[in-house]
């Protein structure tokens, strides 16, 4: 059991995409491990809480899923939108692989992160989710493609098998950990500031250890552990 | 912030402004709210400027809800929760599931807890897998079971079907 006080930061992760694509069960394998093959649609906005712990670094991750986001929740609440994206340090863009459509429209929602996110230098994943059903639509290479376009990380993913699902979290979050000035070791002072965490607990010069510069590229490299 | 009970809304969301008189008009009577003080909010200046057009649309007024069911003050949470009563009342399908989650939250929030488990359960008959909610009725219960309350409850049987106050009922959500 890992101590609050070891925990570095929180982060926000936000996930993206079209209605049905699969936002709610990816969380949900990755906090609950559990798969539900007839999830019923988000009320308002979710949000989950997770710990992790990646190249001996742990932090609180805050993700937040949003129906009123997606595409059946969009016109009735544009004015929130605003609200879900402010303060995001990584983005989960969703597909479905077996849904050409919805990879299409994935253009519209990296502009509308592009328009409201407040943090220019918010790391973005992109994830072709459903590989585990046979007709699919959108092949690995077009996904790489439009990753490599938009300068984002790429993986695909099976919620239904947890294909892919925690390698997604961990390449994001070792990317924005990477990312001097997108996070700040303060997040948990502030958040936890006015409350039932009993006080502000000092937090020494804990080094991070970061990977060598060699390790550090813009390309969506490193993260193919679903890939063939 | 360890869960949807506790995430706060953010302090970007509120604005500081003037002391501020909130109407608002129900089908039936006229209602008044009064802020007490000089906090005011974003989506409250919103929801005013379409009061003095008279036209409150549910959308203002769901937003204007949904930040105060979720402020860190239970004054705020309170009205949060009215506003949310008279969209669920007084509209149409749309909002109704949105509304009873957040009813949900709201009443957790000032420990109102047997209500919250009302507008759990009522949500659950309508939609009986919805992960979400039960997830936030284990949160709840885990509340109540911290503070003592989750076994009273039960023993006095205090816990009755809101539904039928409400005149509960909303739609199954249909999928694309
Ligand atoms: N076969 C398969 N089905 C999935 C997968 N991920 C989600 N689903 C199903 O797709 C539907 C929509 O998922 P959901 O998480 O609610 O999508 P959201 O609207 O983006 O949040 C549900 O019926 C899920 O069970 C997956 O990886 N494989
Ligand atoms: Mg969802």
């Amino acid at each position: 059991m890992v101590l609050d006080q070891d925990v570095l930061t929180v982060l926000k992760l936000l996930m993206i995409g079209e209605s049905n694509v699969g936002k709610s069960s990816i969380l949900l394998r990755f906090t609950e491990d559990e798969f539900h093959e007839n999830m019923q649609s988000t009320v308002g906005m979710d949000y989950r809480t997770k710990q992790v712990t990646i190249d001996g670094n742990t932090v609180k991750l805050a993700i937040w899923v949003s129906h009123f986001n997606d595409t059946a929740g969009q016109e009735r609440f544009r004015t929130l939108t605003p609200s879900y994206y402010r303060d995001g340090q990584g983005a989960i863009l969703v597909y479905d692989v077996t849904d050409r459509v919805t990879f299409m429209k994935l253009e519209t929602w990296l502009n509308e992160l592009n328009t409201y996110c407040n943090k220019t230098d918010i790391i973005k994943m992109v994830v072709g989710n459903k590989i585990d059903l046979p007709n699919r639509e959108v092949s690995t290479e077009e996904g790489l493609q439009f990753a490599r376009r938009h300068q984002t990380l790429y993986i695909e993913s099976s919620a239904k098998t947890a294909d892919g699902i925690k390698c997604c979290f961990e390449e994001l979050v070792q990317k924005i950990i990477q990312t001097p000035g997108l996070w700040d070791r303060h997040t948990l002072i502030n958040s936890y500031g006015n409350g039932n965490m009993g006080g502000v607990r000092h937090r020494g010069q804990r080094g991070i250890q970061l990977a060598d510069d060699a390790q550090l590229h813009n390309r969506p490299s490193n993260c193919y552990c679903s890939l063939i | 912030m360890e869960d949807v009970l506790e995430e706060v809304v953010s302090s970007d969301d509120l604005k500081f402004g003037d002391k501020v008189f909130i109407y608002l008009h129900c089908s039936t009577e006229f209602m008044q709210l009064y802020l007490c003080n000089s906090r005011g909010y974003k989506f409250e200046r919103i929801y005013n400027e379409q009061l003095r057009s008279s036209v409150i649309t549910q959308k203002a007024q769901f937003e204007y809800a949904w930040c105060l069911v979720r402020s860190k003050y239970p004054a705020d949470i309170r009205k949060g929760i009215m506003l949310l009563e008279d969209l669920y009342c007084n509209h149409n399908d749309s909002e109704k599931r949105d509304c009873l989650y957040y009813l949900a939250i709201g009443n957790a929030r000032i420990k109102e807890y047997t209500k919250a488990l009302n507008y759990v359960r009522s949500f659950l008959q309508v939609e009986p897998g919805n992960q979400q909610v039960q997830h936030l009725e284990t949160l709840i219960k885990k509340k109540m079971e911290k503070e003592g309350l989750y076994g009273m409850a039960i023993a006095g049987g205090v816990i009755i079907g809101i539904a039928s106050i409400l005149g509960l009922s909303f739609a199954m959500v249909k999928r694309n």
